[in-house]
């Protein structure tokens, strides 16, 4: 399940369970933040199919689960794509919209405060906003995923300075992602670019690294990216339906496949529904289903990744991989 | 009686892409028609290697509810775009052609995802051996759940799949026993999913708790697998299913039952199908000719296809709009008349909904016989739904196809103010092209004389354009592939 150059995470826990209408769990998570007590926020960004299940939740790595806030729609508070989600310094709460183009902020237990942002590609305008992260003064970096370039904001959405343009070269981007940020340098996932480059907080490039395909060590449209206090990097390898950690870097560490165990919300579920407790005496978790194709196999396959869409590191180095084809987050820790 | 004329070229390229595929652009059926009618068959049968649809990984990104693609919303929305954006489409329109045949539907599957899996599978295999599909659909694990094989056990078996394959998949009624379709199902035993017991309970309980639905795949189990010897349609072996099927596909029944199966898609509406034992095809030497075709060529059903669209029974004029289009037909080939998708919308949903309201709801066919289709396709309500889809998408400007068309009239009106019955001609022409009854082009040529003069270089003219256009895919001709 884990192929090793260096073993630097093992499997932890899982927290989750698909709640697609509403109540404790997720519905087609796609992005995970932490509060400095270690509070979870997760966006449920579910589906057009199931609007209840838009919204955010909050728990812990404990598994309680504290409620959800928001919900699908238009109006101020509401939400349709929520793409990204990250806390200030006072654990105020944003969140972007990449259907709606804005940014909406709530306090730290879910109540709207205010929304910011338009359509469009000059400067301060935004089109499919997508990953976002503050500095350590509160500046908010947003990844304008359309407009291929990362954009610069106060808290109160007003507009400070942009970097990037489309392209493959060096300081350009094709549809970015995720973002993080650490010690003075923003790191982007260049999603259709399957890299991951790293700036100064000016935008001037540092270094970049990956390269397309399914070996180890290379990327497959990338989501989200990570970093731990030593400077390693988390990869949300979404297309290859794996986690992967490299060095400061950029040299491969880690491939995660994903090795989930039922949750104690699952458990609780099936403590209470036995003919599915007793269907799963015979069931295989981990079944060798013929297919190499990472999709197929994460599709077929409950205990591995589908679709590690969002990727968080905590203060005492646990990694948070967000699984939005699963509904739920597994916890990895220092091996 | 018919008063717009077309080239005889063009028409019947246009007559085999809407047979073949959804429909095509002028644009396309000039660059058709440049290539010859036997090229552009050949080109159809053996797609570009580098198939081209719009990504799976720009749909995912946009489309968050294609993470787990569950919902039929999403599943019939993802085949919508590759039916709209594919380069191969009678790729898309054989997967289509075996999905009614081996209608397996979301209602008793719940999950979406197994059939997308096996409409990939018909990609593969759909313009291939007959045996070579019925032993893929024999191990799909969307059709072992909807027909129960799972629950087909060596001492006590389960008919369904067995009595399926041979009434509604290969022989039809009447070729075959009881005790075959027994012995048949004892070939099958063994023939299930993985992880069997927790699978068939999450589809019984309809639950995507805890951590959504799990996708299947094939697994055969030896020791649930009845190894007695069996007597098949007059042959004793120790019998598994590969070897049933090779007794199958060896039977004129079966070539005879696939000939009228193509022709009942691809040329004319046919009976249904429990009445083929009391009502003879239409074209006897025309199913004929598709039987040999099917042994001549090792049961291969690209060969029978060639056979058929070069044929003189299909491209003669009276096979020409003489099958209602299905709904699938008439939505995907009014998006790809409009200019298809730039990109991922969410408009998708309501063009994968609007085949349902027309009576297709992909990957829902309403039982294990399929849609019946021909005249049942059309009632009061779906025609409204009919109308009312392609009248949006026509009169949209803004869409590249409208645009492509209202840019192919200043073209050839450039420096003409044309008067209603040229303007209506035309548009005909390139919307088809088609024939219209006197009796309809006079209401055509009324509707745009109403309209007044026609400046192709304004706002208002484009908008005129359009409004005619409407009322020309409102035309029972427009219904008609």
């Amino acid at each position: 399940m884990t192929t090793e150059v260096t073993s630097v995470m093992k499997i932890a826990d899982t927290i989750g369970f698909c709640a697609d209408i509403g109540g404790r769990g997720f519905h087609l998570p796609n992005a995970i933040a932490i509060r400095d007590d270690g509070h979870l926020y997760v966006i449920s960004r579910s589906s057009q199919m199931h609007p209840k299940g838009t919204r955010i939740g909050i728990c812990d790595v404990d598994h309680e689960f504290y409620g959800e806030f928001s919900g699908r729609g238009t109006e101020p508070g509401q939400i349709i794509a929520p793409t990204g989600i990250a806390l200030d310094s006072q654990n105020r709460v944003f969140v972007t919209d990449e259907q709606t183009n804005r940014v909406t902020v709530f306090d730290t237990d879910g109540n709207y405060l205010s929304h910011w942002g338009e359509q469009g590609s000059e400067p301060s305008q935004l089109s499919g906003p997508a990953g976002l992260a503050f500095d350590a003064d509160d500046n908010l970096y947003i990844s304008d995923q359309w407009n291929n370039r990362i954009q610069k904001f106060t808290p109160d959405g007003e507009f400070i300075s942009t970097f990037g343009e489309p392209g493959t070269g060096s300081g350009q981007f094709d549809a970015p992602w995720g973002v993080a940020i650490d010690n003075g340098h923003i790191f982007v996932v260049d999603w259709h670019n399957d890299r991951i480059s790293k700036f100064t907080l000016d935008g001037d490039p540092v270094m970049s690294f990956g390269e397309s395909g399914t070996e180890d060590h290379q990327l497959n449209r990338p989501s989200d990216v990570a970093i731990d206090a030593e400077g390693r990097i988390y990869v949300a390898d979404w297309g290859n339906q794996r986690a992967k950690v490299f060095d400061a870097n950029g040299n491969f560490l880690q491939s995660l496949r994903g090795e989930a165990s039922v949750t104690k919300w699952g458990a609780d579920y099936l403590a209470a529904n036995a003919d599915e407790l007793n269907a799963r005496q015979t069931f295989d978790p981990f079944v060798e289903v013929g297919t190499r194709t990472p999709w197929e196999e994460s599709a077929r396959v409950e205990g591995y990744f589908w679709n590690p869409i969002g990727i968080e590191v905590d203060t005492s180095g646990r990694l948070y991989v967000v699984e939005a084809g699963r509904h739920r987050f597994q916890v990895y820790e220092r091996a | 009686m018919v008063t717009t004329q077309t080239t005889s070229d063009l028409a019947l390229i246009a007559h085999l892409l809407r047979r073949a595929g959804f429909g095509a652009t002028r644009d396309e059926l000039e660059a058709y028609a440049a290539n010859g009618y036997d090229a552009t068959v050949e080109g159809m049968l053996h797609p570009p290697a580098e198939r081209s649809y719009l990504p799976d990984d720009i749909l995912r990104r946009y489309h968050h509810d294609f993470q787990d693609i569950r919902t039929n919303g999403s599943a019939a929305s993802y085949w919508i775009y590759r039916m709209v954006t594919t380069n191969a489409p009678l790729e898309e329109k054989v997967a289509l052609f075996w999905h009614r045949v081996f209608a397996t539907a979301q209602t008793k599957l719940i999950q979406g995802k197994p059939i997308l899996s096996q409409l990939d599978m018909f990609r593969k295999y759909g313009m291939g051996s007959f045996r070579e599909i019925l032993i893929q659909i024999s191990k799909d694990p969307a059709m072992i759940l909807w027909l129960d094989n799972q629950d087909n056990h060596n001492g006590a078996i389960n008919e369904n799949y067995g009595r399926e394959i041979l009434e509604l998949f290969s022989m039809g009624v009447g070729n075959y026993t009881e005790e075959d379709i027994k012995e048949c199902s004892r070939a099958f035993t063994g023939w299930t999913i993985a992880n069997t017991d927790y699978m068939a309970m999450k589809m019984r309980n309809n639950t995507a708790r805890p951590y959504g639905y799990i996708d299947w795949h094939f697994e055969y189990r030896p020791d649930d697998h009845d190894e007695g010897e069996k007597t098949f349609l007059g042959k004793t072996g120790n019998f598994n299913g590969e070897d049933v099927i090779d007794i199958i596909c060896e039977q004129p029944a079966t070539a005879q039952f696939i000939a009228r199966l193509l022709y009942h898609s691809f040329v004319a509406d046919e009976p249904p199908v429990p009445q083929w034992p009391l009502v003879a095809p239409k074209d006897p030497a025309a199913i004929q000719l598709l039987t040999d075709s099917y042994f001549e060529s090792d049961y291969n059903i690209g060969a029978m296809l060639k056979t058929l669209f070069t044929s003189d029974f299909f491209k003669d004029e009276s096979a020409h709009f003489a099958r209602v289009k299905s709904p699938v037909e008439l939505v995907v080939g009014t998006l790809r008349q409009a200019g298809g998708f730039d990109g991922p919308t969410y408009d998708v949903y309501a063009s994968a909904a609007a085949c349902g309201y027309m009576g297709q709801a992909l990957l829902n066919p309403p039982s294990v016989e399929g849609w019946q289709g021909g005249d049942d396709w059309i009632n009061t309500g779906t025609v409204v739904e009919r109308v009312n889809f392609a009248c949006d998408l026509i009169g949209d400007t803004t869409k590249s196809g409208v645009q492509a068309i209202i840019a192919r009239l200043r073209r050839d009106l450039e420096g003409v103010m044309p008067t209603p019955e040229l303007l209506v001609d035309h548009c005909v022409d390139l919307v088809g092209p088609m024939s219209v009854p006197h009796e309809t082009r006079d209401v055509l040529v009324d509707f745009a004389a109403e309209q007044g003069d026609v400046d192709l270089s304004t706002g208002d003219g484009e908008a005129a354009v359009a409004a005619l256009l409407q009322l020309i895919v409102s035309t029972r001709e427009y219904q008609l592939a």
